[in-house]
């Protein structure tokens, strides 16, 4: 009896240390490394708006696939949207899909749907709570890409284009990884970094 | 008689001038605001000029946006640091990394709303790579993004989100105190 109530005790203690450390780790505002290019990226199943699961199997393009970390309140994804939109439907019909992902903590999928509708983005969101895919990606800006091949194997990972001002235009790095993956070339440019707002997470 | 010819309309003109000064209030707050600090536009070579230069002293770099939520929460700590270490040589400048369009409005909007008195910078570039890279080659751009030189150039403390304060206070006594000045 003795030694049941000990074994209690010290798995409560147990858990209660690694909630400890786990609030300490989060307190840090340590995110993840981003996965390395080259490696492949887990299947997950995350909820739309809707709140309808969806696995990235499900969604996958038969030619790829981009994971866009947006937002609904950030001021740089969100002079983004017209691009974003543009960039599914050219790519739709070449065979990327484009999967948007919402790991903002402060963004419930009432926002997410009410932003995709009056910003025309026409492409799958998914509300990631608890910013899981967010941490396992090491995504830590809206907008972020990140563009996987048939075999989820990670090509390229960055900025959607160098400027937040369309007029400003030099590099549209996402688009030239998919066009180079697309006609079996190497990717040049495998990773540019993603500048925009922080994902605030839970 | 009297009263009609000399206090009604002394009393009148009172009243009227009473309800005048509201009115001209309410006028003057419908103006826009006009920005008192000044923000520089600072280019990629510029920012590289800032960070290597031969200084006297340390040097403080905070990178930040006004639409990002952690920036604007952790400016009043960077404001009263700038206060306490800036007659102990800490130079310490800000660059903001919001669109050239905010130069003029929402970026020294919001300095003067903090009371913000240190040099501030806007990063001039349509593509801010190098300017990351330039600064830190593992910072990933998010922000805010806080950066300590010693007199040397060195990068003797960094932090990248929501700064802790006490942790940059510590690691700005260490270089203060480095030149002696005993305080």
């Amino acid at each position: 009896m003795k030694s049941r109530n000990l074994s209690i005790l010290l798995a409560s203690l147990f858990v209660i240390a690694n909630a400890v450390f786990a609030v300490g780790a989060r307190a840090a505002g340590e995110v993840p490394p981003p996965a390395a290019i080259g490696s492949t990226i887990e299947d997950f199943t995350l909820p739309d708006a809707d709140n309808k699961d969806h696995s990235l199997k499900s969604l996958a393009g038969k030619n790829g696939t981009v994971l866009l970390f947006i937002s609904v309140q950030c001021p740089v994804s969100n002079a983004y949207n017209e691009r974003m939109a543009k960039l599914a439907e050219d790519y739709k019909a070449k065979g990327i899909a484009i999967i948007g992902i919402n790991s903002n903590v402060a963004e419930d999928a009432a926002a997410i749907k009410a932003h995709a509708a009056e910003h025309k983005l026409a492409f799958p969101i998914l509300k990631d709570s608890g910013n899981k895919i967010a941490d396992k990606l090491g995504a830590s800006v809206t907008p972020e890409a990140y563009f996987i091949d048939v075999n989820n194997k990670l090509l390229y990972h960055g900025r959607i284009d160098n400027a937040r001002n369309p007029a400003q235009l030099e590099t549209s790095d996402l688009r030239n990884a998919l066009d180079a993956a697309l006609g079996g070339k190497t990717i040049d440019k495998a990773e540019a970094k993603a500048f925009g707002c922080t994902i605030k997470r839970a | 008689m009297r009263f009609t010819k000399t206090i009604l309309p002394i009393t009148l003109c009172i009243l009227l001038a009473s309800l005048a000064v509201p009115a001209q209030k309410k006028g003057r707050a419908a103006k826009p605001r006009k920005p008192v600090a000044v923000v520089s536009p600072i280019d990629t070579e510029a920012l590289k000029v800032l960070l290597t230069q031969q200084r006297e002293g340390p040097l403080l770099v905070n990178f930040w946006a006004t639409f990002c939520d952690p920036c604007r929460d952790e400016f009043p700590d960077l404001v009263k640091i700038d206060k306490d270490y800036r007659p102990r040589s800490l130079e310490f400048v800000t660059v903001s990394l919001d669109d050239m369009t905010d130069i003029k409005t929402s970026v020294p909007l919001f300095l003067d709303s903090m009371k913000a008195t240190m040099p501030a910078y806007l990063l001039n570039a349509s593509d801010p790579e190098p300017a990351i890279n330039l600064v830190d080659s593992r910072w990933q751009g998010d922000l805010p993004a806080t950066f300590l030189y010693n007199e040397k150039g060195e990068v003797v403390y960094k932090h990248i989100g929501r700064v802790n304060t006490a942790e940059l206070r510590a690691a700005i006594e260490k270089v203060v105190s480095k030149k002696g000045d005993g305080q």
